[in-house]
């Protein structure tokens, strides 16, 4: 693949200033894209349970009840449905896996570029950025997932070989422990792909490069620190966790039916979602400044 | 046992030449009503059976094994030799006895099990095969030579391969009380673990192992019968003295307490000795973990593997609550041991299995805190000590009286120790055994009937649906419209009249009609042999201004003009349409819900295919449901339990705020 034809009215910004928190509208765009594909998706749940339990007196209230006899009961009848609708977010996660390459460009465009004249790159030229690297972009998402793939099946392939070998010696408990050790290093091997790949989408933009050059530039990036890197998306991640948790903990005694309780849990709720999008814009923007400086003299 | 020595005379004048086979007993034809022959009443079992006071101390003694069995755990094969002792407590004289070789249901596909693959446990064909060989069967009969019948035994029917129900002749007729006694020896392989049975490496779980004798009924009718791929067992009630020779090294779990132990080359020796029981099964195995503990005063070993230690102490929690909370609602557990043997997910087929004094339980060794399988499993094989150990109805005939009562009896239990999330209490989801039962057996209610035998049911789905979880939401239904006392004295009372005897569907109706009366006896019935069904629907919820009626009055001699719409001076009419649809009723409540947030109950006698309520009122209707404590768990569907008065229905905020969040995560974990 060609690589990407450098914007001339755009100029790069310095290595320290590509940062997320200089960006928060981008961030909260990024956020809402992700809000309405959610929407979209979960609107026929709620528009099915309106229409089967949307004449109780406790409306899907009823889905919440202590036994859960009207929510098995639900799922039971309405299975057809129920399926339809499992299909339908099969749909808008693999949309968002392919057209979501668009805003994820456009984002990392305006952390690491900018106009001549000083100004943040707006939203539509945000975008037509994030189009014209979308090709790049795809290429690096099915090299990664293949690749993924590859590590994941050899990894469940490697743990059973394990598991068989010391299953009569250790015992099924043990043997399975050992088993999800082996699963557990693929999963850092997949990981560490995925972090690749983070740096690959960073090098397409930085570098105005095709996808299988930013493959390369990702790779050597990633091995110029590899576990500075690593450590940088992983404390990420794992804080990523934390709001999710708490939020479970928090709606798990708050309850939240309706009115203005419904209300300050989808308050709570979309705070969550913001502070991973946040997240996750950090680490992106920290690959940018990654590959800025591991690659810069390459070029 | 003691022989019957009083028979001895009448035996002597019958003829000693072995008669002409029986034929075998068939099974209950589908949906057949079981009432008692005319003129036959069946006992009322009365109050004093709902304490323990009533409990019979022994069972009576019809059949004692004095067995012993080596285990070679290399070949996985056991050589077993011993003696049988057998009374005949029928009415009629018999000329022989009837054998089950239930090994030989892993012999080859030509079995009755393997031919009945019907879904559900042991669907494939095993990766090792098993079988039992007999070698010596003696009869010995009071003055008469002992003499091996096995040359003479029928092993097979014409056009039948299947080897687990055999027929072996006497040397003369057996009278009514009288003793006989069998010198039995055999060889048996087992297969890799199927159907609770089996070895896997150095693992083995014996059930259903060596050659027992089939039920004699009252009447002089052997009930025997081949191994079924979805039935389980009938016997008779006695001792089992029977001593397990091991390697050293291999730890034994095993029916009732160890009366023995001593090492001898290598091996290890002990002798289990339990009466008042029908079965007899173990396991021997070189990896076992033990933790005992004394519970109710019974001391119980729990076996598991290595790693196991958490979900093993699930089952002895389980237990802890069950064992004295069963014990209470279905009388004393009378045996002083309680073995429970947790298998690895390797030998998995082994789990949830019941024998007296003995069951397997189930579950991953990581098995989620709020996933309750060990629990369940536990209190369920548990609950069998009741209704298949202490209550012997025979499984094949009448599978609900035991699987289907015990179901209840778990639902019942996990319900009062685990509440909402008595199956699954996991990130706020909080599932009861009872939803579970009660939605995975409506869809099938109208298949067929739940109280019909075990090899008439159409599919292993059909046969876990209708007569586990059908007959579980039953009782629970009646427990929860007719009161737990009520329903929990009928079901104790029953447990305590018919311990160590052998009911059958007349006697539990008969003790329900006795504790609950007649109405809901019918219903029961109508449930269990008409394939009943029930579905509450709200049809309709109305609430409109209050009006005058139009037209021309003359009110004190003045003509008086109503327009049509008229105002009443205020306030609302109501009016609420509920149906019963189906063949069973119970009493449902009627929940009305106003637009100021009040609500307004009434009780429907369920009587009838339909209610109407109608009232004036100063709040206008907003919403009904009918049955909304969720008490009637046989509906068919719930979905049609409510209805709104016109633009009262609700947009489902709180499920697209929820679903949209976890959408969003989802997004998030697989997202660019």
């Amino acid at each position: 693949m060609n690589d990407v034809a450098p914007a001339a009215d755009l100029g790069l910004l310095t290595n320290d200033a590509m940062r997320a928190r200089r960006h928060p509208r981008a961030v909260v765009a990024l956020w809402a894209w992700e809000s309405v594909l959610a929407l979209v998706a979960s609107t026929p749940v709620a528009m099915l349970v309106g229409a089967t339990w949307g004449t109780d007196p406790e409306g899907d209230g009823a889905l919440w009840r202590p036994g859960a006899l009207a929510l098995a009961d639900l799922y039971v009848r309405q299975r057809p449905a129920i399926e339809a609708l499992e299909g339908s977010l099969l749909a808008v996660l693999a949309i968002d896996a392919v057209l979501g390459l668009v805003p994820l460009g456009a984002l990392l465009v305006v952390f690491c570029r900018g106009a001549r004249d000083g100004r943040v790159v707006g939203p539509v030229r945000a975008i037509g950025e994030g189009l014209r690297r979308f090709p790049a972009m795809l290429v690096l998402l099915v090299v990664s997932v293949v690749a993924q793939a590859v590590v994941l099946g050899v990894g469940l392939a490697a743990g059973s070989i394990v598991e068989a070998w010391v299953h009569t010696a250790l015992g099924e408990a043990r043997a399975q422990q050992v088993q999800g050790l082996v699963l557990l290093l693929f999963a850092a091997a997949v990981a560490a792909v995925g972090v690749v790949h983070d740096l690959s989408r960073a090098a397409v933009v930085r570098f105005e490069v095709g996808g299988w050059r930013a493959t390369t530039l990702g790779v050597r990036a990633f091995r110029h620190a590899p576990w500075a890197l690593s450590w940088s998306w992983a404390w990420r991640a794992i804080a990523g966790l934390a709001p999710v948790v708490a939020a479970a903990a928090v709606t798990g005694r708050f309850g939240g039916r309706a009115g203005v309780a419904l209300v300050v849990v989808f308050g709570l709720h979309q705070a969550v979602v913001l502070a991973r999008v946040a997240l996750r814009a950090s680490w992106l923007a920290r690959a940018l400044r990654a590959v800025d400086a591991s690659l810069s003299r390459a070029f | 046992m003691a022989p019957v020595r009083t028979a001895l005379l009448a035996a002597a004048a019958v003829a000693f030449a072995p008669g002409p086979a029986e034929p075998p007993v068939p099974t209950p034809a589908p949906a057949e009503p079981t009432s008692p022959p005319a003129g036959i009443v069946l006992p009322v079992a009365g109050a004093a059976y709902d304490d323990d006071a009533s409990l019979p101390a022994h069972a009576e003694d019809v059949v004692d094994y004095t067995l012993r069995a080596s285990l070679d755990p290399a070949a996985h094969t056991i050589h077993g030799e011993g003696t049988i002792t057998w009374r005949n407590t029928s009415t009629e004289p018999v000329r022989e006895v009837w054998l089950h070789l239930y090994m030989n249901a892993f012999k080859n596909e030509r079995s009755a099990f393997f031919r009945e693959r019907v879904g559900g446990r042991g669907s494939a064909a095993p990766e090792d095969w098993g079988w039992i060989d007999v070698h010596r069967f003696v009869v010995r009969a009071p003055d008469t030579v002992a003499v091996d019948e096995w040359p003479n035994a029928e092993r097979t029917r014409p056009g039948d391969d299947d080897e687990t129900d055999a027929r072996v002749p006497f040397p003369r007729v057996v009278a009514p009380g009288e003793t006989v006694e069998f010198d039995v020896s055999f060889d048996e392989k087992l297969p890799i673990v199927v159907e609770r049975t089996g070895y896997r490496g150095t693992f083995h779980m014996m059930g259903q192992w060596f050659p027992k004798i089939a039920r004699l009924e009252r009447d002089g009718r052997w009930a025997h019968f081949p191994f079924h791929h979805l039935a389980e067992f009938y016997a008779d009630y006695g001792t089992y003295d029977v001593t397990l020779d091991v390697p050293q090294g291999y730890s034994i779990g095993a029916t009732g307490p160890v009366v023995e132990r001593r090492f001898a080359d290598g091996r290890m020796i002990e002798r289990h000795v339990q009466g008042d029981i029908h079965d007899f099964a173990w396991t021997a195995w070189d990896q076992w973990m033990a933790a005992r503990e004394t519970i109710d005063g019974v001391d119980v070993t729990l076996l598991y593997p290595r790693g196991f230690s958490r979900v093993a102490a699930r089952d002895m929690a389980a237990l802890r609550f069950a064992l004295p909370y069963e014990s209470s609602r279905y009388g004393r557990y009378p045996y002083k041991v309680l073995t429970v043997v947790h298998p690895q997910e390797d030998a998995q087929e082994a789990g949830g299995m019941e024998y007296p004094t003995l069951i397997t339980s189930a579950g991953p060794w990581l098995t989620p805190p709020g996933a309750l399988v060990p629990e369940i499993v536990t209190v369920h094989e548990l609950g069998h000590q009741w209704f298949y150990g202490l209550v012997g109805t025979n499984e094949l005939a009448w599978p609900f009286l035991d699987e289907g009562l015990n179901q209840a009896a778990e639902v019942d239990a996990m319900g009062k120790w685990k509440g909402a999330g008595s199956a699954v209490d996991l990130f706020g989801l909080r599932l009861s055994d009872a939803a579970i039962n009660a939605v995975g057996s409506s869809p099938r209610a109208s298949d067929e009937p739940v109280a019909q035998a075990a090899d008439a049911f159409t599919t292993g789905g059909n046969y876990g649906a209708l007569v586990y979880s059908r007959t579980a939401s039953l009782v629970e239904t009646l427990r929860r419209v007719y009161g737990d006392d009520a329903v929990g004295r009928a079901l104790g009372r029953y447990a305590r009249r018919y311990r160590f005897q052998h009911p059958g569907p007349d006697e539990l109706l008969a003790i329900v009609s006795e504790v609950l009366g007649e109405r809901v006896a019918a219903t029961m019935r109508r449930a269990l042999f008409e394939e009943g069904w029930v579905d509450y629907v709200v049809e309709g919820a109305t609430a409109h201004e209050a009006q005058r009626a139009a037209g021309i009055f003359d009110i004190a001699g003045k003509r008086d003009r109503v327009t049509p719409g008229a105002r009443e001076g205020g306030g609302w009419d109501n009016g609420v349409l509920v149906r019963r649809r189906g063949t069973l009723s119970f009493p449902v409540d009627v929940q009305m819900t106003m637009a100021d947030g009040t609500t307004r109950l009434e009780r429907w006698d369920g009587e009838g295919t339909s209610k109407r309520f109608a009232w004036h009122d100063a709040v206008a209707l907003e919403s009904v449901s009918v049955d909304p404590d969720e008490r009637v768990l046989l509906e068919s569907t719930r979905l049609n339990n409510h209805a709104a008065v016109m633009g009262g229905e609700r947009f489902a905020w709180r499920v697209l705020e929820r679903a949209a969040y976890d959408v969003e995560l989802l997004l998030q974990a697989v997202g660019p």
